[in-house]
């Protein structure tokens, strides 16, 4: 077990553990998301359809419209949003969400964190620590 | 707490602690939150124009005020501090606002919600929150391309708060006023924005080089370009190089596929656009922070992306995303004139677009071709196309991209065949694509 901590900017507070989803292609909302089913649309997406439910989204930055701030609709939202570029579509999302939010990274976290690792977001006090799996 | 500190004028605390009234109490609230979330220590005093999606008094989760707080505000005098239009038709239907009898769209595939119904066209357009936002001043133009007919354009350098992929872009780019993704009643009412991003002259500069090794020129070109930019260079500023000067359509075309393949809020064409004489003066002196080609093979790459079908047999022609201006209207026209379409043929404008299209006779030609004439909305945003197509032409990049999201299932999958307007008018008068890179 190795543990990581990156230092970021908080953009909502809180303190959350959960598993990561790691989006390796810039995410899209709009029509390319399904909040009531707590998917992707976009076709031929890395995460086509694949459920961001309760799981620590990350994602090199947003594409797109401000439809993005869809993944932040309802009780099927992540529970943490984790991006390396930060956007006001970012803002938009994390504006509906209220969900722990961070970006702007002393070290660009899609260099370390993997699908299934378990990430802690403690955007209250401005960190990020992941766990990886030995 | 990490979170970051925003800074109050007296005017900004006296705002929030209600002496201006509930619904200013409440978007000053959502300005703060904005600002945390945005990193914006400070807001700026908007001086140039707003735009927002109506009828918007939902502004945030736990942020929003009823009608009556609205009717109060209204009764009292209240109205927006910069002149404020409304983007596209109301939400959540998007209803189109002229053509809609022909529409046979089911809103987001409810059955229940027809687009065509009277009864739901007249629920759709909101008009007891529309009309209480004019008497605000909104002026409800009700377009994804606000900027062709609001007859009243900020000036280089005016601090606006806009909403809308596309026009993100033409605003900061073509217009050279400064606008985050931000356009709200919130921003519009309190003529207030938080100060971050593209309000800061130093964000502006372009970061990325594009090259490119053909000649960008025709509007395919500019449209699958301006995607291919977007995917490269995502939330950065690039500068384009090694391209013609764009024209008005053009323009439209590189805002929505940058704003769809990345969210560029910026970027440049040297001898263009306005904050760009020179690449130099683009890049603010600077040397750029890395230098990309978006050649032939990269062209192409989009290309193929953005077209999604298996089958070259098209069941419907959707033009105008964004909404089509009175040009393209007049040179679609010249085209179809004597002609018929062998399947459904929709093409959208801006609602103030509408009857000059009809006082120019173009309602009428297309009519006899055929062609439905609509505004104000479009297929990816009313969430459906007409029940029983599986495969619809369009010749832009974003709504290529966009339309299919709305099928996500594999047996209810839309393709999309994506390609030049000239091959769209192909495909609706034979049924057929004949469409490729050429």
């Amino acid at each position: 077990m190795r543990k990581i901590r990156i230092k970021g900017r908080t953009e909502w507070p809180g303190i959350v553990e959960a598993e990561a989803l790691v989006s390796p292609m810039p995410l899209q909302g709009f029509t390319n998301v399904k909040p009531e089913l707590g998917c992707t649309t976009e076709r031929n997406h890395p995460l086509f359809m694949i459920p961001y439910t309760g799981k620590v989204l990350v994602f090199p930055s947003i594409r797109g419209s401000g439809g993005f701030m869809m993944y932040g609709y309802g009780n099927k939202k992540p529970a943490a949003f984790i991006h390396t570029v930060a956007s006001p579509v970012n803002v938009l999302c994390a504006l509906n969400a209220h969900v722990p939010a961070m970006t702007d990274f002393e070290e660009d976290p899609m260099k370390y964190i993997e699908t299934g690792d378990m990430v802690l977001v403690n955007a209250d006090e401005g960190y990020i620590e992941i766990t990886k799996k030995d | 707490m990490a979170w970051t500190e925003v800074k109050l004028t007296d005017q900004e605390k006296r705002i929030l602690q209600g002496e201006e009234g509930k619904v200013a109490r409440i978007c000053m609230e959502f300005l703060v939150e904005m600002a945390h979330i945005a990193g914006a220590e400070r807001f700026v005093d908007l001086d140039g124009t707003g735009d927002f999606h109506t009828p918007g008094n939902n502004l945030s989760k736990n942020c929003g005020f009823t009608k009556e707080d609205l009717e109060e505000l209204v009764a009292a005098g209240g109205h927006f501090k910069i002149p404020t239009f409304a983007n596209k038709s109301p939400f959540p239907e998007q209803a189109p606002v002229h053509g809609w009898e022909s529409c046979n769209v089911c809103a987001y595939r409810n059955e229940a919600d027809r687009q065509d119904d009277p009864k739901f066209h007249e629920q759709a357009m909101h008009d007891d929150m529309m009309s209480l936002l004019r008497k605000m001043g909104m002026m409800t133009t009700h377009s994804c391309a606000n900027y062709l007919t609001m007859t009243y354009w900020p000036s280089v350098g005016q601090h606006c708060s806009w909403f809308e992929s596309s026009q993100i872009p033409y605003c900061n780019a073509v217009l050279g006023a400064r606008t985050n993704f931000d356009g709200s009643f919130a921003t519009c009412f309190l003529g207030k924005a938080p100060y971050y991003g593209m309000h800061v002259t130093e964000n502006r500069y372009g970061t990325v080089l594009v090259k490119t090794d053909r000649l960008i020129h025709t509007d395919l070109e500019w449209d699958v370009f301006g995607y291919a930019v977007g995917c490269d260079v995502h939330c950065d500023v690039p500068v384009l190089t090694g391209t013609a000067k764009p024209t008005t359509t053009q323009y439209q075309k590189l805002n929505s596929a940058i704003h769809t393949g990345g969210g560029v809020p910026m970027y440049h064409i040297p001898g263009s656009t306005p904050e760009a004489p020179t690449v130099e003066f683009a890049l603010g002196g600077k040397k750029p922070v890395r230098e990309t080609l978006i050649g032939e093979k990269e062209l192409v790459a989009a290309y193929e992306y953005l077209n999604y079908h298996q089958s070259n047999e098209v069941d419907m022609v959707y033009l105008g995303c964004p909404h089509l201006n009175i040009v393209d209207i007049m040179l679609l026209c010249r085209k179809m004139e004597g002609k018929r379409v062998k399947i459904p043929m929709w093409v959208m404008t801006a609602p103030w677009l509408y009857n000059v299209a009809k006082e120019q006779g173009y309602v009428d030609i297309l009519a006899k071709a055929g062609v439905v004439l609509m505004s104000g909305a479009c297929l990816a945003a009313m969430g459906a196309v007409p029940k029983g197509v599986r495969c619809v032409a369009v010749d832009t990049a974003k709504q290529a991209n966009y339309v299919t999201g709305c099928y996500p299932e594999p047996d209810a999958k839309l393709q999309v065949c994506y390609g030049t307007t000239d091959e769209c008018i192909d495909a609706a008068l034979t049924g057929h694509w004949h469409g490729g890179w050429r």
